[in-house]
């Protein structure tokens, strides 16, 4: 369906007041579209040619032949409209990632009153993905997104379809569901780390030598501590999940600064400090962030890493 | 789509039994050959499926369809018309199934289905064919379901359910479309025979051939008559008229200097004399109205008594006082008839007509001809001749038989004075012959005689074996009176039939070869019959007789007045009705958590309780069910605690196999439970 630019505006546009992103969606008549497919009106036209073949021959049980087709025909839009009505889609969790490379969300379809078979969901552009849902029952699919550019990727228009049970009519039904996926900044290296802080020196670090760190003692695992911060040898010997304590490295706490990359472009800056995350991760040497309206405090591990990357994907709106 | 489709699994077997359901009718029809081409695709097929080969290859599908075509030419001498069409197209239809690999094809295989079940119609309209269809579409829904449904997991019994379902909310939607949907007059005139020579009447009469008719009991015609009915004796009906005898055979005949254009009048043109003298007695004396519903003969002429009135189109009438179809009856065909017997008067006899009448071979039945010149002698009128011929059937020692012995030298007096042995034909042949000779102007009539009520329908029956022969002699002022000389041979044969009067003088076992399919025979075959033929006639008026005209009469009886807007109002609303119905039990009918059959247990057990008067909290378990039991009842202790002990023990098993014995097992302690509460 390529529409020339203007009417195809004015259609996503009135596609998008009649079918309003939320973060839960039940298919209903409001949402569904229905259409014969190219076989449905290969099999209407076969109909009408036995009708004609039953009015030329005088021939009334082919006359009732043509009406059967028909009226399987019709009952046919009440039973593929009836699977997929009533089906329900639900934000799922997503996965990030840098921009440049994809992003994968999910999408969960849960069937309330009845089963859904042979459900295709598709992007645009992509290809369509098929699940069959059972009734009472719930089904995740993942659907990778390219992540173009940094920021908020929303998810496009969900094309919700279905042919079955007979494939002679189509009905499908477009889902935009409030759901998005942060591309993270670009890593781009640079030889200065905009950090300040710790040691004066702070080349150090990048020529990566290791930090000091003295190793002070044990505690229980909690769920978000760094996975390499974890006593293996320990849960190896029947000890449980224990997260090794380090004393303030010598260096003390570094503050990744926004301000320090003056003269930069935003997502240039941005890069940079998504690098120096990266980096500063690697060497498990606690780092903050401050950006313009939004201060982290320096932490290491896994979880901080990614509220981090959330932030610089987030930046300017947190 | 970017996957690549096969047909799913589960959905083989329907595809198979479909092709083979479809093209069944027309294999056990069609050339032997044909039998054998499906049977190979199917056979290769199959081993695809298993994967033991590979599909074949574009050059040997090419080679079978070149054979299919060159075959089918070979059978049936052309590609085009009825039967080799359709002997084309199914085995186009088998050769598709075998090269189906893509979602695609077995589309379009499951069309070329819908267009074979529809030719199959075109053969038989029989109320069985027709729901052998409807089970060939039962079937080729149940594969669209199936190609549709590519979840692996699927099961193929579950395509035959939602196919089935889909239909049965189909049929009455067909029913609504097929009463009320109008009914077009044909675009262009196609006729098909159904190509099979079938017993009946031909257009000559040699000794020997009505008896043979006698041995078949198929369906000759139906008859409703519209009013009263004509006494047994007087149902004659009309079928051919014979005229020229040639020595053995007689035949039909037009008077010299008569051409068809003016012996037969088709309603349209200027009317003859003859056509304007009989509607003129068209209000003489008593009349019959019926309607006549003949099986195919592939012949023109119908039967009907005299003289028949008919005011719809593609029948004619003729001279001799009986109907002629424009065209070869190839279907059954229904036409109406209003007979008034006393009309034959009117018609004039001109003497091109009377010297055909009148001419006998110079060389045959000279002994016949010296016994009607003496009646001719010493009566003076012809009516005193004719009753003078009768009395000589009745006197002498004729027999009425349906094996005669073969008549040697001349039929007419080998019959007359040595045999003596006859069927209709030999009395009806014999007596016009000594008709003639005396001067009477005479003919034979062959038709059918009688008839057989069906008490369901209160229509008439009549089959072959009611074929009949007899005369007709040309009286002054009385016209054309019919004189049925077996009569007076057997007058039972005219009041009961044949089988009756067979029976009567049965001596040498004549009825041993002859199957009698009447209603006669009382008991339940009898009345299986006769429901069986109140079937076929029901749905020979009812539904293949539903044309325009019928329709016209059954949408005024319903909507009073008819005009287009009315019938597509109905239509469009009850249409609507029966899907919204549709609508309300698929989208209400909200099985949002159906019951285990362990749940419905419990609960059942449960609401017993309550209804016992036990006061039970909300969310009460099993085992507390049953304490609580215990408490009240404490005779049904043990059972309480056995009950909740094998529950829970069947709740958490794992093994889905022993399910069912499981089942019955707590249903037994159930019911035993039951018995100690109150």
């Amino acid at each position: 369906m390529r529409l020339p630019q203007g009417p195809r505006r004015l259609y996503e546009r009135w596609l998008a007041r009649r079918l309003p992103a939320a973060s839960q969606i039940v298919l209903n008549q409001k949402r569904i579209f229905i259409f014969p497919t190219g076989y449905g009106f290969f099999y209407l036209l076969v109909a009408a040619l036995l009708f004609i073949g039953g009015i030329n021959y005088e021939n009334n049980l082919i006359l009732a032949l043509s009406f059967l087709m028909a009226s399987l025909f019709l009952v046919a839009i009440l039973h593929t409209f009836r699977n997929l009505s009533a089906l329900g889609l639900r934000n799922g969790t997503t996965e990030s990632g840098f921009s440049g490379e994809e992003g994968a969300l999910e999408v969960v379809l849960f069937a309330e009153q009845r089963a859904h078979h042979c459900v295709w969901l598709r992007w645009p552009g992509q290809d369509a993905q098929q699940v069959s849902v059972m009734a009472g029952e719930e089904e995740s699919l993942w659907l990778n997104l390219p992540l173009a550019r940094r920021g908020k990727i929303s998810a496009p228009r969900l094309k919700v379809e279905s042919r079955f049970p007979l494939g002679l009519l189509r009905a499908w039904s477009y889902a935009t569901l409030d759901h998005y996926c942060l591309a993270w900044p670009r890593p781009q290296e640079s030889e200065d780390c905009p950090a300040d802080g710790g040691k004066n020196n702070q080349r150090a670090f990048s020529s990566g030598q290791p930090g000091n760190e003295e190793f002070q003692g044990l505690r229980r695992y909690v769920p978000g501590d760094s996975l390499r911060k974890i006593d293996w040898k320990g849960y190896a010997r029947g000890r449980g999940l224990n997260t090794k304590l380090f004393e303030e490295p010598v260096g003390g706490r570094l503050w990744l600064r926004w301000d320090k990359l003056e003269g930069l472009g935003d997502e240039q800056r941005l890069s940079i400090l998504c690098h120096w995350v990266l980096e500063l991760d690697r060497q498990h040497q606690p780092y903050g962030l401050v950006l313009p309206g939004l201060t982290l405090a320096p932490d290491t591990g896994d979880v901080h890493r990614w509220r981090l990357l959330d932030a610089l994907a987030c930046y300017p709106e947190f | 789509m970017a996957r690549i489709y096969q047909v799913p699994s589960h959905t083989r077997l329907w595809l198979t039994l479909a092709v083979t359901f479809c093209a069944l009718p027309q294999l056990l029809k069609g050339p032997l050959w044909q039998g054998g081409l499906f049977a190979l695709v199917i056979a290769i097929r199959a081993l695809v499926n298993r994967q033991r080969v590979a599909l074949p290859g574009r050059i040997i599908r090419s080679l079978l369809l070149m054979g299919a075509v060159a075959l089918t030419f070979y059978s049936f001498g052309r590609l085009y018309g009825p039967e080799a069409g359709v002997a084309l197209l199914v085995s186009l239809f088998g050769l598709k199934y075998l090269e189906v690999v893509s979602q695609r094809d077995a589309y379009v295989l499951l069309v070329l289905g819908f267009f074979v079940c529809a030719t199959s119609l075109l053969f038989s309209q029989s109320p069985l064919m027709f729901l052998y269809v409807l089970l060939c579409m039962v079937l080729l829904t149940a594969c669209l379901a199936g190609i549709n449904h590519s979840d692996t997991r699927a099961s193929g019994l579950q395509h035959l359910k939602r196919a089935g379902i889909i239909m049965a909310q189909a049929v009455p939607l067909m029913l609504i479309l097929f009463v009320l949907v109008p009914r077009v007059a044909p675009l262009w005139n196609m006729q098909v025979g159904n190509g099979k020579a079938r017993t009946g009447m031909t257009d000559s009469m040699a000794p020997g051939q009505i008896s043979e008719l006698s041995e078949s009991s198929a369906l000759a015609f139906r008859v409703v008559f519209d009013g009263d009915m004509p006494p047994p004796a007087e149902r004659y009906w009309r079928g051919l008229t014979l005229s020229h005898f040639d020595g053995r055979a007689w035949q039909q005949a037009i008077p010299r200097g008569m051409d068809e254009a003016r012996y037969l009048y088709g309603g349209r043109g200027p009317t003859p004399d003859w056509v304007d003298a009989l509607t003129a007695g068209r209000g003489d004396g008593t009349s019959y109205a019926y309607q006549v519903i003949v099986e195919p003969t592939q012949r023109r002429w119908l039967f009907a008594m005299p003289v028949p009135f008919v005011s719809e189109g593609g029948v004619s009438l003729a001279r001799d006082m009986r109907l002629v179809a424009n065209n070869p009856v190839s279907q059954r065909q229904s036409y109406q008839v209003v007979s008034v017997p006393a009309a034959t008067r009117r018609l004039p006899l001109v003497a091109e007509e009377k010297a055909l009448m009148l001419s006998i071979p110079d060389e045959s039945g000279r002994r016949a001809r010296g016994l009607a010149q003496q009646w001719r002698l010493e009566n003076p009128s012809d009516a005193a001749v004719v009753q003078q011929a009768l009395r000589y059937f009745r006197q002498q020692p004729f027999h009425y038989t349906l094996r005669p012995p073969k008549l040697v030298a001349d039929p007419i007096d080998d019959f007359l004075f040595r045999s003596r042995k006859g069927f209709c034909e030999h009395y009806a042949s014999s007596f016009t012959f000594l008709m003639r000779a005396a001067g009477i102007p005479a003919r034979v009539v062959v038709g059918y005689q009688g008839g057989e009520q069906n008490s369901l329908g209160s229509h008439l029956l009549v089959r072959q074996y009611d074929a009949h022969a007899w005369s007709e002699v040309w009286l002054e002022g009385q016209g054309w009176v019919r004189v049925d000389p077996t009569g007076a041979v057997a007058p039972e044969r005219v009041e009961r039939g044949l089988r009756a009067a067979l029976e009567e003088r049965d001596s040498g076992g004549e009825l041993s070869g002859i199957q009698f399919d009447g209603f006669a025979d009382s008991g339940l075959l009898g009345v299986m019959r006769e429901w069986a033929d109140y079937v076929d006639f029901r749905w020979q008026t009812w539904v293949l007789g539903y044309d325009s005209q019928l329709q016209l009469s059954v949408l005024s009886k319903l909507l009073g007045q008819v005009t287009p807007l009315r019938v597509a109002i109905t239509l469009m609303v009850s249409v609507a009705l029966l899907l919204g119905l549709y609508g309300l039990y698929l989208f209400w009918r909200n099985p949002a958590h159906s019951q285990s059959p362990l749940e419905k247990e419990f609960w059942r057990l449960h609401q017993r309780a309550q209804a016992c008067g036990l006061a039970l909290a909300p969310g009460v378990t099993p085992s507390q069910l049953a304490s609580t039991i215990a408490e009240r009842w404490p005779r049904a202790a043990s059972p309480a605690q056995d009950w909740a002990r094998y529950y829970q023990r069947a709740l958490y098993d794992p093994r889905q196999k022993t399910r069912k014995q499981q089942m019955r097992h707590l249903r037994g302690l159930r019911n035993r439970l039951y018995k100690l509460l109150d």
